[in-house]
């Protein structure tokens, strides 16, 4: 069985498939992060949201750094 | 996989043989062909499998609202097939020298030890309960995409080892709040 696709298109593929997806979350979870920033921060719901808000950007960061990695822009 | 300190549990009784879990357990079916994907050396057709698979569990989600059949045991299904879908695809990449052994292991063994304080948090809770956090949601979503990496030989070595500090961090701090932080009452 042969690929899909060339190996440069393959490349593509997963740097916007990975760099669309980890931006997007970094965003998405910046806008709920502020979003939350007024909330009762002595709810432990509020408190787990904003670790999980705050994992997600990071998550987001190291995806976005990956794909400028894996084209050698840094 | 889940929001924060599971939601009240519905009063109505669902069915475990509902159109949401059959979603979830289609998610092994992806397994196999994954396999024979990393093992004849398709990395892309591997890549379409562990997409599919990832997909899947966030369609499950989706049909569990139109259809209105969300469960705790639906939720707790869904957590355990991520553990192995996840689990045995992590292993066949590392297996098969796609990915980094030592990070992999590293992964699974944190992975065993926070479903190992899931047990706990349920048998302080008194009853079948899906701990939750937003944190692990994002970083198990994380663990969809390792694969992903392998597969597509894209940055494996930082992805992996980016992957292990975050992991150590959230299931210390999920840790906590099963361990010792009193178990909410919707939770109990």
């Amino acid at each position: 069985m042969n690929e899909l696709m060339s190996p440069t298109a393959f490349k593509w593929f997963l740097t916007i498939l990975t760099g669309g997806l980890a931006g997007s979350w970094f965003f998405y979870d910046t806008f709920n992060l502020i979003r939350i920033r007024n909330a009762d921060k002595q709810d432990p719901i509020v408190r787990d949201k904003i670790f999980g808000y705050i994992m997600g950007i990071v998550i987001g960061i190291v995806g976005v750094l990956g794909c400028l990695r894996f084209h050698d822009v840094v | 996989m889940a929001t924060t300190m599971s939601a009240p549990t519905p009063a109505r009784v669902v069915s475990p043989f509902n159109p949401a879990n059959a979603v979830t357990a289609s998610r092994f079916l992806t397994l196999p062909p994954f396999m024979w994907a990393v093992a004849n050396g398709y990395h892309q057709w591997a890549t379409v499998f562990i997409l599919i698979c990832g997909l899947l569990d966030k369609l499950d989600g989706l049909v569990a609202k139109i259809f209105n059949c969300r469960s705790v045991f639906g939720e707790l299904f869904d957590a355990i097939t991520d553990g192995i879908c996840y689990g045995f695809a992590l292993i066949v990449v590392a297996y098969y020298g796609w990915a980094p052994v030592a990070p992999v292991v590293l992964i699974l063994v944190m992975g065993v030890g926070n479903s190992g304080l899931r047990f706990i948090y349920g048998w302080r809770a008194k009853r079948p309960t899906n701990y939750k956090s937003y944190a692990m949601e994002r970083i198990v979503a994380y663990t969809g995409y390792l694969i992903g990496f392998a597969t597509g030989g894209m940055m494996v070595d930082f992805y992996y080892w980016a992957f292990v500090p975050m992991q150590a961090v959230i299931i210390a701090y999920d840790a906590k709040r099963m361990l010792v932080d009193p178990i909410p009452e919707v939770a109990k």
